[in-house]
């Protein structure tokens, strides 16, 4: 689209204005509130990290908004346990009986097969319920969005969503990813097209074969590492089996990233509101990658130091112990206190500074880089566009919470 | 007090460049502005910010106003970017940051964390192990065998084996005094279960029932026992443990709740640790029963034996010689029953008129005390 020489009526850049320091003073603080809550602030601590990263983006001079709260996310968590409580327990002692009854001790590679596969069922039994939590928990987050005063929304379909995306996925599978793009795309559409901003519907146009272009660097070393092993099988090559497969499995890792950033800049780029106002994005899957290898190679050396400030700390605390212990016999327990504390302080302070400090050095960087690459055309026409009622959004998006689903923000 | 700000009016995504003034009655915001139909007032009292925002040097203001959303708050927004007009809000309204809840936030958040607490609860304590009972019936033995097999292996190379039978003590004589005690204790028994007992060679104090019909002593609690009466009290305790299927039990039990923990605990730092800790409590709610249940059948096989069931309680004074008692505070996190009330309940197991029979011979026994050969001892 820039390569017209006319530019589109109005076209405005996003913009990502937040900075490492307070958002690692965030999730710092908000990790240690959860901690001595026993995990019940959890809620409230993602609630204050979303309200930070919404407020750092803005477009057209108005920044974003995260209206959700924790309370309402408390109380959907316990929905979604009182539910989730009866039907997992229920399907893992059933389960863990049917690996049981199966083959207590697998004697035949073929019992083992069977016991493995009655002990993953249990994420099976799940499959449907983490799907439908993934469309919850984003259509809660639409929900509790707003731009200029106006709601952002999203249709309650998750159910329709699970079934989907279990056939999509299984169908992906069987054909050993060659119907991915398929799957990434009709599922995209099924939640674009259900998405609002206001009054105003998004759309999702393009074609599921676009996505191949982004696909291509994970069906290459696939296909390449199974014809590459049949070949080192007929040819007897031993250097073949040596050398393909490192190469090839880097090259998938790398094409799965790909894939993530290029499908997600398709389709975003496909993305229409009803009134005229489209979006391009273009991520490149090498900013990407670098800053995530710059940010953990960041996070490694800062819990490095201070693992050896506290390691260091103890190891004197406990010298000093030793030498007591040898001139005047047996030691109270009151010695011990000082180390343990710090020990356990060490301990603790690790923990909750590796969260903070990947929201810090690799979440919030990446983050501004798909912020940083996205424009939005005729921004102009958003004028017309009407508040939406609110969504009550009866359970947050509990489902997420208790299963897991959803990532780091 | 006058200053610009843009003004999104919550009805359309537009923006109103106006001002913002403080009214005549001192009372109200004023909002004027050329593409608004009409100035807006809002009552001064109802006037919030929003928290938490990234960009300090502007503030975002609305009013508080009950739209049936989750805000409590009208839709409007005004971006005040004056210094001097923000300050002025900032150090006049008290109640700019006020969180408002809806009347009745309380009750339902109560009934919530009841209702949760109530259902997982319920599935801990009621259905789980209802389920986990009826399951480890409907076990083939044969599968449970195998099972036990594994358990007793796993246990193995937690003691430090390198192979699968390393630790076994095998002395021939000590093998024949221990199958010589086990006969004496099945005699007048008649259970479902063949019954597989194993030394192993290790200093720990202690003996194990692994499902289908595995039981495990370890060379600690034989040297330790002052008589074999005391030991064959704790070889019959842990057959009623294998016989009232407990470690088949427990395993599918622990198979339900730990899943379920993981669910409330969630992945914060720390959370693992809690799920440790909550797995523990429960297992030793539930072993306290199944301990003391295993402590009547010893004493009714000991008893059908011709041994004093008063066994139980004198390898639980030498237990206690050994350890010390866990204290008060932390009696809930021990999975066996206060000793003291072990012991009586074996003392008052004795029957009327009995008379017990020596159970080993003096030979017998050093024998089974040197079952992991000679240079231990």
């Amino acid at each position: 689209m820039t390569d017209t020489a006319a530019e589109p009526p109005h076209a405005s850049d996003p913009t990502y204005t937040g900075e490492s320091g307070p958002i690692f003073s965030l999730g710092f603080r908000t990790a240690v509130l959860t901690l001595i809550t026993f995990g019940i602030y959890r809620f409230w601590a993602k609630t204050r990290i979303r309200r930070y990263i919404w407020s750092s983006a803005a477009l057209d001079g108005t920044r974003f908004e995260y209206t959700g709260t924790g309370l309402e996310k408390l109380l959907g968590f316990l929905v979604a346990v009182v539910f989730l409580a009866v039907y997992l327990g229920l399907v893992q002692i059933v389960l863990t009986f049917a690996g049981l009854s199966l083959a207590g001790e697998p004697n035949t590679p073929g019992e083992a097969m069977a016991q493995g596969a009655a002990f993953s069922l249990t994420f099976l039994a799940l499959l449907p319920f983490i799907l439908f939590a993934q469309y919850r928990a984003r259509r809660y987050k639409l929900a509790r969005t707003r731009w200029r005063g106006i709601r952002f929304g999203m249709d309650k379909a998750a159910w329709g969503y699970a079934w989907r995306a279990i056939g999509y996925y299984a169908l992906a599978l069987l054909t050993l990813g060659l119907l991915m793009p398929l799957a990434t795309y009709r599922l995209t559409k099924y939640m674009t097209d259900r998405s609002w901003f206001g009054d105003a519907k998004f759309e999702l146009g393009g074609r599921w074969t676009g996505l191949y272009r982004a696909m291509r660097h994970v069906l290459i070393p696939v296909f390449g590492l199974i014809a590459g092993s049949l070949m080192a099988g007929f040819l007897d090559q031993d250097w073949l089996i040596a050398v393909l497969p490192p190469v090839f499995v880097i090259w998938l890792i790398v094409g799965v990233v790909n894939y993530n950033v290029q499908s997600f800049a398709y389709t975003t780029s496909h993305t229409t509101l009803e009134n005229g106002v489209s979006v391009d994005s273009r991520p490149q899957t090498g900013t990407v990658i670098f800053k995530y290898m710059i940010g953990s190679i960041a996070i490694s050396l800062l819990l490095g130091i201070l693992v050896m400030v506290f390691g260091g700390i103890f190891a004197v605390l406990f010298s000093g112990l030793f030498q007591m212990l040898e001139a005047d016999g047996p030691a109270s327990w009151q010695a011990m206190v000082a180390p343990a504390f710090v020990g356990v302080l060490g301990y603790l302070a690790v923990i909750l500074a590796a969260g903070a400090l990947s929201l810090a050095l690799v979440v919030q960087p990446i983050l501004a880089h798909y912020i940083a690459t996205l424009r939005v055309e005729n921004v102009a026409a958003i004028e017309t566009i009407r508040q939406r009622a609110a969504d009550e959004g009866a359970d947050a998006e509990g489902f997420a919470d208790a299963l897991d689903v959803g990532g780091a923000i | 007090m006058r200053a610009p700000a843009r003004f999104h009016d919550g009805e359309r995504a537009k923006v109103h460049d106006v001002e913002v003034a403080l009214g005549p009655d001192r009372l109200t915001l004023v909002i004027e502005g050329t593409t608004l139909p009409a100035p807006l007032r809002w009552p001064l009292s109802d006037l919030r910010a929003l928290r938490g925002q990234s960009d300090a040097r502007r503030i975002v203001v609305t009013r508080a106003e009950d739209t049936g959303d989750e805000s409590l708050q009208s839709p409007a927004r005004l971006e005040i970017e004056d210094t001097a007009f923000r300050d002025w809000l900032l150090a006049t309204r008290p109640n700019l940051f006020a969180r408002d809840t809806r009347p009745g936030t309380r009750r339902k958040v109560a009934l919530w964390l009841g209702g949760a607490a109530a259902a997982v609860a319920v599935m801990l304590f009621v259905i789980l192990p209802l389920l986990a009972g009826t399951l480890a019936r409907m076990l083939p033995l044969e599968r449970e065998i195998a099972f036990g097999k594994t358990v007793t292996a796993q246990m193995e190379r937690l003691l430090g084996a390198r192979e699968i039978g390393a630790l076994d003590c095998t002395e021939p004589a000590g093998r024949a005094a221990l199958d010589a005690m086990t006969g004496r204790l099945m005699a007048r028994q008649d259970i479902a279960y063949d019954l597989n007992v194993r030394v192993f060679d290790h200093e720990m104090i202690n003996a194990f029932a692994a499902p289908g019909g595995q039981v495990v002593l370890i060379r600690g609690l034989i040297e330790e026992a002052e008589t074999p009466e005391a030991l064959a009290a704790v070889l019959a305790h842990e057959i009623g443990h294998v016989v009232h299927r407990d470690p088949t039990r427990a395993a599918l039990r622990t198979a339900g709740s730990v899943g379920l923990l993981g669910l409330v605990f969630g992945d914060f730092a720390g959370g693992a640790a809690m799920l440790a800790v909550a797995q523990r409590l429960i297992d030793a709610s539930y072993s306290r029963t199944a301990e003391t249940e295993a402590d009547a059948f010893a004493h009714r096989m000991l008893a059908e034996a011709d041994i004093s069931p008063a066994a139980i309680g004198e390898m639980f004074a030498r237990f206690r010689e050994i350890g010390g008692e866990t204290p008060g505070a932390l009696a809930h996190f021990a999975s066996h029953p206060q000793l003291d009330a072990r012991i009586d309940a074996a003392q008052a197991a004795i029957p009327e008129g009995f008379e017990p029979r020596p159970l080993l011979n003096d030979a017998q026994w050093q024998a089974l005390q040197g079952i992991c050969g000679a240079d231990d001892q």
